[in-house]
């Protein structure tokens, strides 16, 4: 579409109309994020406040309680500190890249196998994954839980580790089984006349080429493995809990301790990286979404 | 000392044959061409000699060792696919390098096994470029570079020069000549060119729907197609070929009566003649029809007209003037005269 | 790729998803089909030093264990638990059709059955969110498309966030804005000047703040898709409706829509197989009083000290049964595909 021969016809009314939707909508996607990370600066009867939200706004408690000075940093200290968030996000940040690292290997090499095979059985496998990729992951987790108990790995990371690897795998298989279809196949075909066996042309010719590819799917290994909670909060215990389970985990005790805001705090503090992530890699998650559906 | 031998190699999909029974001895140094119609198993052949596809039957042998079950790089060949094949990553240098380094070959000699194979094809200036930074001539040395930078039993191209301009086709198809006749390996090259088949092979072997259909030189198969496919597959115009009667050594169809041919053969057959063998005739001519219509080449005119149902090309002088519609008459030299079964499609030799 | 090869590389993955997503799932048909132990009565005697002795009936801890030590999964069921109260509920439901007061009532009695309630909050979820999200998708994404280029990356970026941000986070910091106490609550009382006005007491508000939290975190993705699909309209096809006279209405639902068709197919599939398994919000939302899901019936029955495997079983089966059904249609158009590729 060419952009300026269709905008120098739009009428003005249409022009208001597009701009007005835009800005409702971009209000829609990003307020609730700025007002919560406004508001975990405050203490909670200025963010709960049935009064007015003025006070949240001006933190009108949060300077009384905090000798005129309208930002508190409380609910971090109480979440980091008090309550032990750090240890959620260190076990966190294990879990997500060991998921993505593990993924990514298996997802590559199976994902490769199935873009040349070209079998009828290659076609099945990716048909099962799709069946697979679309079970309810509780559905899952309450098949585990029994197993798990009785061999005695239940709680531990490495055991949600392997876990989320293998829910992953349908979906990091076909991401990147189409992002090796857009690979010529003469490519490792001249590398194995060349000399290299199957493997060797993989690594030393494919996996150069496919960084791109892996970058965008190793993001939604991250982010799957970090979104969730079905089943890192059955198969963790209370000492192994990251971020996300912790976070439910205060909703529960803390409210009653009436400091609704350490989870606040929490709350912000889990949603940092995923900005990060969505400012750096905006390209790379636009083209993987697009990938599974333009081949899809 | 590397002859290759297919015995009897078949390779078959589920429901689709793609290379039916294939049996060809390629002889050391030989330079090889096959030739077919686009989907024929020119490339499914050359990936079978190369391992690049399973063989459902039959046997291939490179040299004295049976190769079926090795490896690509086992078969120590090299092969120059039709779009290229560059390593994207990799500059024109590391590229030409890249088979030196898989297989091992001692460090030292790289740099100048290297140089020597990109001086032979021309590409000194370009070697610290990517392959997205040359042109399609430029890339197709690269490939032809990376194949030769190593000394192979065989090399396999699949129509390298498909993808060039007609002139750059011209000077390329010179140098892989001349690459042959210095490095004197044996050599296998697809193309569905013929006349790059004609100017370059030894030998050519003619394939349609995974048959061999003639094996033999540019000459024999020009002179002496062995059916009415190769008669039509080669040359340009292809041969003109018109069904008639035999009877007594005369051939008779509608607009048409040729005499003095082999009087062995009688009954139904094809007729068969190239458009430069035909002259010009006086008052009667064996051939006698109004022209559909005339094309100046250059240097030569054709003039076609319909003989029997077909349209029959004829090759006349450069400055023959006719209208469409004018009747002309034409003779054939019964020696240019090839008879095909006409429901076989098979070349007729009489006396035998 | 020769067969030996094939399945070298395939392996690893193969193994991970057999062990981890094929066998759990025939763990959990197994574990439907059996129940917790009944527990194990004794009549314990215990006599104080004044008073004489009394009889009470305990629960034999040691005898559990063993039981529990042998048969960890319990005793056979055979399909109890499938038609018991808590699930299918045959026999409720043959009595609520035995005598009712009319079809409304039968639905009422219906959904008080925390199944078929699950149930229909799932499905309400899947086949309102879908729609929904995929229009307001489509809509930004043409009036992203119309921007200037300055604003498009911007804009992008904000559009991702809800997406992108973790279900049970997102879910939250929606749910603390809406609160009667937080910024959107309030302002909803003012509004209406209802101090009792609350998100949460009422079913139908907080049905319809799930469904709105459900399309806030679904409209990007359909929009994403969109939006590419929108860079490959071909601009021949375009211009030349324009020299036809097509209005910029027409120009859509004439070549714009049928372009993206095949796209909206795939992201009608995605987001039903992602919304079938709705859970995280209900949790953020406290929402279980008046809206549950079938994840969330699992995860209940999970959750508690004492772990109902059989009932999460049942359930678990019967969530397979849905997402088999839903992906059904694509199923069989792949196999009728691919038979059709063979012959
Ligand atoms: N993997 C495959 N499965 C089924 N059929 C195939 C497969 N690969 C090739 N074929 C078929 O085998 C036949 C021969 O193909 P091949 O590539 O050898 O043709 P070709 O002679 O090289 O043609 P071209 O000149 O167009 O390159 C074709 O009809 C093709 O459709
Ligand atoms: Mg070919």
């Amino acid at each position: 579409m060419s952009d300026a021969t269709l905008s120098q016809k739009r009428p003005l009314p249409l022009t208001i109309l597009i701009t007005v939707f835009i800005v409702i909508w971009v209000v829609l996607a990003a307020f609730p994020f700025i007002w919560t990370v406004w508001g975990s600066f405050k203490v909670e009867p200025d963010f709960f406040s049935r009064q007015s939200w003025w006070n949240a706004i001006f933190g009108t408690y949060t300077q009384a309680q905090n000798d005129g000075n309208s930002f508190t940093g409380d609910g971090y200290y109480g979440a980091w500190v008090t309550r032990e968030f750090w240890r959620a996000a260190g076990n966190t940040a294990i879990v997500t890249v060991s998921v993505t690292i593990i993924s990514l290997t298996l997802g590559t090499l199976g994902g490769y196998a199935l873009a040349r095979s070209g079998r009828g059985y290659a076609f099945w496998i990716l048909i099962l994954a799709l069946v697979f990729r679309a079970m309810p992951h509780i559905t899952l987790v309450s098949g585990y839980l029994l197993p798990f108990f009785q061999l005695n790995i239940w709680g531990v990371l490495p055991t949600s580790i392997i876990v989320l690897v293998a829910i992953n795998q349908p979906f990091t298989l076909w991401m990147l089984h189409s992002f090796f279809l857009s690979i010529p196949k003469d490519l490792d075909e001249s590398a194995m006349v060349d000399g290299c066996s199957r493997f060797e042309a993989f690594r030393r010719v494919i996996i150069p080429v496919m960084w791109p590819g892996v970058v965008t799917t190793g993001l939604f290994s991250f982010l799957l493995a970090y979104n969730d909670f079905a089943t890192t909060s059955m198969l963790l215990s209370s000492d192994n809990q990251t971020m996300v389970p912790k976070i439910s985990s205060f909703l529960g005790s803390v409210q009653e301790q009436g400091n609704v805001m350490f989870a606040v705090a929490a709350v912000v503090s889990a949603t940092v990286p995923l900005f990060i992530l969505v400012l750096f890699f905006q390209r790379q998650i636009v083209s993987g979404l697009t990938a599974g559906a333009v081949k899809g | 000392m590397a002859q290759i031998r297919l015995k009897n190699v078949s390779k078959r999909w589920t429901n689709f044959v793609g290379v039916d029974n294939f049996n060809l001895d390629i002889a050391d140094q030989e330079f090889l061409v096959l030739l077919g119609p686009s989907g024929c198993g020119k490339t499914t052949t050359m990936r079978m000699i190369a391992g690049l596809e399973d063989v459902t039957e039959g046997e291939i042998w490179i040299g004295d060792r049976l190769v079926n079950k090795l490896e690509p790089k086992d078969r120590d060949i090299s092969m120059v696919f039709q779009s290229y094949g560059l390593y994207p990553n990799m500059t024109v240098y590391e590229n030409i390098r890249f088979p030196l380094k898989v297989r091992k070959v001692p460090q030292e000699q790289h740099h100048d096994r290297v140089m020597a194979a990109s001086k032979m094809v021309e590409l000194d200036d370009f070697l610290q470029r990517r392959p997205a930074a040359l042109s399609g001539g430029q890339r197709q040395r690269v490939a032809l570079a990376r194949a030769i930078v190593r000394e192979p039993n065989a090399f396999l191209m699949d129509e390298p020069l498909s993808n060039l301009d007609a002139k750059l086709r011209v000077s390329t198809r010179a140098q892989i000549k001349n690459l042959h006749h210095t490095l004197k390996r044996t050599t296998i090259y697809v193309t569905h060119d013929q006349i790059e088949a004609m100017t370059l092979a030894d030998r050519v072997v003619v394939m349609s729907k995974g048959l061999i259909q003639q094996v033999g030189t540019p000459m024999e198969i020009y002179d002496r197609p062995a059916n009415t496919f190769v008669a039509s597959f080669i040359g340009s115009p292809a041969m003109n070929l018109i069904p008639g009667h035999m009877q007594d050594g005369v051939f008779t169809g509608d607009h048409i009566r040729v005499d003095g041919l082999s009087t062995q053969v009688n009954g139904p057959v094809t007729l068969g003649f190239r458009a430069e063998d035909a002259v010009m005739a006086g008052e009667t001519g064996q051939i006698e029809a109004p022209i559909y219509t005339v094309e100046l080449l250059g240097e030569a005119t054709m003039i076609s007209m319909r003989v029997a149902g077909e349209l029959v090309s004829i090759k006349v002088a450069k400055d023959y003037r006719a209208e469409i519609g004018d009747v002309v008459r034409v003779n054939i030299a019964p020696a240019a005269c090839h008879l095909f079964d006409q429901s076989t499609g098979q070349r007729i030799v009489p006396g035998i | 790729m020769p067969h030996k090869t094939f399945f070298a590389f395939i392996l690893p993955s193969l193994i991970a998803m057999v062990l981890f997503i094929a066998l759990p799932i025939v763990s959990v048909i197994v574990q439907s089909l059996h129940v917790e132990h009944a527990r194990v009565l004794v009549e314990v005697e215990s006599c104080q030093p004044f008073g004489g002795c009394t009889t009470e009936t305990r629960v034999d801890t040691a005898a559990m264990a063993e039981l529990r030590a042998e048969k960890p999964m319990g005793q056979f069921n055979g399909l109890g638990t499938y038609l018991n109260r808590g699930h299918l509920a045959v026999n409720e439901i043959g009595a609520i059709l035995a005598s009712n007061n009319g079809f409304g009532d039968i639905a009422t009695r219906i959904y008080n059955l925390p199944f078929y309630k699950a149930l229909s909050f799932t499905l309400v979820f899947c086949f309102v969110v879908t729609p929904l999200a995929m229009a307001l998708g489509f809509a930004i994404a043409l009036a992203v498309n119309a921007l200037p280029k300055v604003t498009k990356g911007p804009v992008i970026f904000f559009s991702l966030l809800p997406m992108i941000i973790t279900p049970l986070i997102g879910s939250l910091i929606l749910y603390w804005m809406i609160q009667s106490n937080g910024i959107i609550g309030a302002s909803l009382q003012h509004l209406f000047n209802d101090p009792t006005l609350s998100l949460r007491a009422s079913p139908v508000l907080t049905w319809a703040s799930l469904l709105f939290y459900g399309v806030w975190t679904n409209a990007p993705f359909s929009f994403v898709v969109f939006y590419a699909g929108l860079q490959t309209v071909p601009g021949d096809t375009l211009e030349s409706a324009m020299i036809d006279g097509a209005s910029r209405w027409e120009r859509i639902r004439f070549v714009i829509i049928p372009h993206l068709a095949p796209l909206a197919t795939f992201v009608a599939l995605v987001q039903l197989m992602d919304n079938f398994r709705v859970f995280e919000p209900i949790v953020g939302f406290s929402a279980e009083a008046n809206a549950t899901s079938l994840s969330w019936l699992i995860f209940n029955d999970l959750s508690g000290d004492a772990k109902l495997f059989g009932s999460a079983g049942a359930t678990s089966v019967l969530t397979i049964v849905g997402v088999i059904v839903l992906l059904m249609p694509v199923l069989i158009r792949t196999w009728q595909e691919f038979n059709h590729k063979v012959v």
